[in-house]
């Protein structure tokens, strides 16, 4: 959709009420109830996230000012519309929000669930405040069909409406998060921080082992994973005939993919630590495992993506399928292997399961000298930073640690999406 | 001269079949080396693993607090996550505007990349606090924090699959229906959702598994005692745990039997994900054969 006309449909809302042609009363005070409602919505969300109780009487006047704006459009819209029973809902609305006006602030402080052994209670703000956010949201939403005169316009844009608060829903715990972790761990972040050894159980002292930790991890996994995936992607796409075999091992390679992460670790535990010990080879082994599905299923659609008839071409002058692989079919689709890979080893630098009982020691573990010394990483560092506060003052490095994790992930991540997206082969 | 090149290229070919066999040599040594560990537990226990009581000191490893405890999370996750998944994929695929789209959709993928320990550590010094004071709860780590992370968590996988799933629809399918008159949203509501939906189930599921074997950040923001809350519908008490959480919280100071007892833990969740990743590939190859032809 045009970005033009989506902008119109909501300031459509506002224009409505001030077109000179047709005025009606009715569409003032629709707009005027889809604003109000919102402003309810939006309270109660700020109310639940304070904690903050708006009090008894802003409830009571919100709710009746709501319901009134509600009855005036009953009437409104019952005196022109054919269809009475499309006026249902409304009218049901608004007996709920009355019956709320009258009973919500009636409520106790405090509403015991412990006399169910349920171990906690509701309080007045908490259920005020959802209350608020529910008959906002639906208030909005319902007040679009007198705006539309009922029509199945106005169905189309109470379930727009729904949809951008969704949208808003969603976005908000995960810009709450990225949002915390800068502002609150850029402080931490120094030269000192990021060269330093880890000192007194890190509350002091940097995190160069972690920070050197992560990146051997991330180099070992593209080391073990890169052959394997792309050598792998190469013969499901090129050279498999549709059979047993591809079947088989396209089923495996969706399991390995869903495979716990917790799960991976185990396996190396099993499997690795006996041999190698709690080492880097063993973590890295085991990341090498848990990337290879990301990277097969990413170099299989670039493989997938270069078009028949470039390979026929090869073909036709008489080259053999490998030197039409290497030479036709791979370059152009290097763009998407190299965004698979990128994702994948930025997914084991953020890996804490995997490797905590295969790779890393909390305790002691320095710079490894050999590829069969114990590590230390940072997704490991912070979960034993986190495990520490409130006993230890480790609250600054743990958001430090947060943000630089943060960064190399979400860094990689970027890398790829900007290597999708710059170098794409367009057929 | 010929028969040489054609020898190569016969043993190029072998040799990336052996390369594409690893990852079903991978299964089945994952799936080798879990039974390994987790049979002396079956010898031993039998039935008992399936117990609701769990003591060290008494020997005692039944699992079904963890396994409840893992039902309970993840029906909470997707009881968020499903129904603003879909909406958010909705949105994305049809009302977004393209310049909006090509913003949103990597930030979400983005946030798909989060390390889950990331997650955890936010829940236990942002949501754990948070919660405590606003449900009067004991201490805020309870099944109510870690469906609430779990759901945040499973949201962007749903989002971005249910997106392409809608996406996948024919243009021709919403354009007859447009056609006849209906609007944009009766067009969603009755031909292009039900036309994608095994690929949004698809992306359930696949949300599903993932909430399912979520280990770090889960474990941070749970009690972790492992036994079955009273009631069990007790989503805000501290008692509680996951079959991942247990596996995390108890695997460094286990010995004997009990390490068993955990790699029977981790057998039960192999092989539940394995069933959702199965099923949702085959929900997901459903759809692609239905829109071939389209």
């Amino acid at each position: 959709m045009e970005f033009k006309k989506i902008i119109n449909i909501f300031t459509n809302i506002f224009k409505k009420p001030f077109d000179k042609d047709n005025f009606d009363i009715k569409n003032i005070l629709c707009t005027l109830s889809i604003v109000f409602s919102s402003v309810i919505a939006i309270i109660g969300f700020a109310s639940t996230t304070t904690g903050f109780y708006v009090g008894d009487s802003f409830v009571r006047v919100s709710l009746i000012v709501l319901a009134l704006l509600f009855s005036a459009l009953i009437y409104l819209s019952y005196i022109r519309i054919n269809k009475k029973r499309k006026i249902l809902a409304l009218i049901i609305f608004v007996i709920f929000v009355f019956l709320l006006a009258y009973y919500l602030p009636l409520f106790p402080p405090q509403y015991e669930l412990r006399q169910f052994d349920v171990d906690a209670s509701i309080l007045k703000f908490m259920i005020t405040s959802i209350v608020l956010i529910i008959v906002g949201v639906t208030g909005a939403s319902l007040s679009m069909k007198p705006l539309y005169n009922f029509t199945s316009k106005s169905s189309q844009m109470s379930a727009y409406y729904i949809l951008v608060v969704s949208i808003l829903l969603i976005i908000y715990p995960l810009m709450l998060l990225v949002g915390n972790i800068i502002a609150n761990g850029i402080g931490g972040i120094s030269w000192e921080f990021l060269t330093q050894d880890i000192m007194k159980l890190g509350t002091e002292g940097g995190i160069f082992p972690a920070l050197i930790g992560t990146l051997l991890i991330m180099i070992g996994t593209a080391l073990v994973a890169l052959p394997l995936g792309i050598g792998c992607a190469i013969y499901l796409q090129e050279y498999a005939k549709k059979g047993l075999i591809t079947r088989v091992i396209s089923i495996c390679v969706d399991i390995l993919q869903g495979t716990p992460s917790i799960v991976h670790g185990l396996f190396g535990l099993a499997l690795f630590v006996p041999i190698f010990g709690i080492s880097l080879l063993s973590g890295v082994l085991i990341m090498g495992f848990l990337t290879l599905p990301i990277i097969i299923r990413a170099s299989e659609e670039a493989l997938r993506s270069v078009p028949q008839n470039i390979r026929e071409g090869a073909y036709a002058v008489g080259a053999t399928k490998w030197q039409t692989i290497k030479t036709v079919v791979l370059p152009p689709a290097l763009p998407g292997i190299i965004t698979g890979s990128v994702l994948g080893v930025g997914r084991a630098a953020g890996e804490t399961a995997p490797i905590m009982f295969t790779a890393v020691y909390f305790f002691g573990a320095g710079i490894p000298q050999s590829p069969f010394d114990a590590i230390h990483a940072l997704p490991y560092h912070l979960l034993e930073l986190t495990k520490l506060i409130g006993y230890k003052p480790v609250e600054q490095n743990a958001w430090a640690t947060a943000l630089l994790l943060l960064s190399i992930v979400l860094g990689m991540n970027a890398i790829a999406i900007i290597v999708r997206e710059k170098f794409r082969v367009e057929f | 001269m010929l028969l040489s090149r054609n020898i190569k290229e016969k043993l190029i070919e072998n040799f990336f079949l052996v390369i594409a066999a690893s990852s079903i040599f991978i299964i089945l040594f994952i799936f080798y080396f879990l039974f390994q560990g987790a049979l002396p537990a079956f010898q031993n226990l039998g039935v008992d693993l399936f117990g609701t009581e769990w003591s060290v000191s008494q020997g005692k490893f039944g699992l079904t607090a963890a396994i409840f405890g893992t039902l309970i999370v993840t029906a909470g996750a997707m009881l968020i996550a499903i129904p603003l998944g879909i909406l958010g994929a909705i949105f994305l695929a049809e009302l977004a505007p393209h310049k909006l789209r090509v913003i949103l959709k990597p930030i979400i993928e983005l946030l798909a990349g989060i390390p889950s320990i990331v997650y955890g550590f936010i829940g236990a010094v942002l949501l754990v606090p948070f919660l405590q004071p606003s449900f009067d709860m004991l201490s805020g780590y309870s099944f109510l924090a870690g469906s609430m992370i779990l759901g945040i968590m499973a949201l962007p996988i749903i989002i971005s699959m249910s997106d392409e799933a809608i996406k996948a629809v024919p243009r021709n399918y919403k354009e007859a229906s447009l056609a006849v008159g209906a609007t944009k949203w009766q067009t969603i509501k009755k031909i292009t959702i039900p036309s994608a939906i095994s690929g949004i189930s698809a992306a359930v599921v696949m949300g599903m598994g993932r909430a399912i074997g979520e280990t770090m950040a889960v474990s941070l923001v749970l009690g972790n005692i492992m036994k079955i809350p009273a009631p069990p519908f007790d989503i805000f008490e501290t008692t509680g745990t996951t079959l991942t959480a247990l596996i995390v919280h108890d695997m460094g100071e286990a010995t004997g039997i009990q390490v068993n007892a955990l790699f029977v833990a981790a057998v039960i969740l192999f092989i539940i994900v394995a069933i959702l990743s199965i099923s949702s590939n085959i929900l997901r190859e459903r759809i692609e054969r239905k829109f071939k032809g389209a």
